[in-house]
């Protein structure tokens, strides 16, 4: 199977933890951690911290987000925490507030 | 993938997971799972909570209960050490149990079934009771009529009259 994914009208509250892609269309509230990327569809939303090698976000996320490689917050997308990730693109479009730590 | 979940191999799940449409779990969850559609559990993959759905088929190991508001259906690899609940129940050869299993259809489900076997049991001792009463009032009201009512009062107040005399 293609990873981990939470469809629309699902929910999890807790600790969600993975080596593989994760896909949030639904919710998620806790922390997600993957070693792969995690992208949040359009009418995601995540209330967590995120963990991960990359994000892209097209839904709204709500926390602090630690990426390896990249952030991408697409349009449409809604970004609310500290990012500290190496790259970061913010989209036309795109809403975004917080700190941004690119390692430097 | 769209239309349903999926909790991957590798993905762990600490927490409680609910919603609406079907979920696939090949990884592991350690809290409840409670979906209105179905719910696979791959061979390796477990939960450790109460998992609840329509259609349950499981092919790992749960520990905790089982309810499935349509079927229950354990294949060959299961492992489930707590209770079903289940209007219908299938256990393939090779799977372990260990718990109770109920099967009557659990109330408020909103299936056919458990729509229809509490309204014959409700409507049935009411035809019962009903019948059965009136039949000793009317023939008790049918034998009066017929004697005299006067006449018999009369002899009852003469004896008592005579009575009282000696």
């Amino acid at each position: 199977m293609a990873g981990t994914v939470i469809a629309a009208g699902l929910s999890i509250e807790g600790e969600v933890t993975s080596q593989e892609e994760v896909v949030v269309l639904g919710t998620v509230r806790g922390t997600l951690t993957s070693q792969d990327a995690v992208s949040v569809g359009q009418g995601g939303v995540v209330e967590a911290d995120i963990k991960a090698a990359s994000l892209s976000c097209a839904g709204h996320v709500t926390g602090n987000v630690t990426a390896a490689e990249r952030v991408d917050i697409q349009a449409g997308g809604r970004l609310i925490g500290d990012v500290k990730a190496s790259r970061l693109t913010i989209a036309d479009g795109a809403s975004f507030k917080g700190n941004v730590d690119m390692d430097v | 993938m769209a239309e349903g979940s999926v909790i991957g191999q590798s993905t762990v799940v600490r927490g409680n997971v609910r919603g609406e449409g079907s979920l696939e779990i090949f990884g592991r969850v350690d809290g409840d799972v409670s979906v209105t559609g179905d719910v696979t559990l791959g061979e390796n993959a477990s939960v450790r909570g109460d998992v609840n759905g329509a259609r349950l088929t499981i092919g790992g190991t749960v520990t905790g209960d089982l309810r499935g508001t349509e079927a229950v259906v354990l294949e060959r690899t299961a492992q489930v050490t707590g209770d079903i609940i289940a209007p219908r129940l299938g256990i393939e050869e090779g799977a372990l149990v260990r718990g109770g299993i109920r099967m009557d259809a659990p109330t408020g489900s909103g299936r056919a079934q458990s729509d229809r076997r509490p309204a014959p049991r409700a409507e049935a001792p009411r035809p019962a009771a009903r019948p059965a009463a009136p039949p000793p009032s009317a023939p008790a009201q049918k034998k009066q009529p017929p004697a005299p009512v006067v006449p018999a009062f009369r002899g009852l107040t003469a004896k008592k009259k005579k009575v009282r005399g000696r």
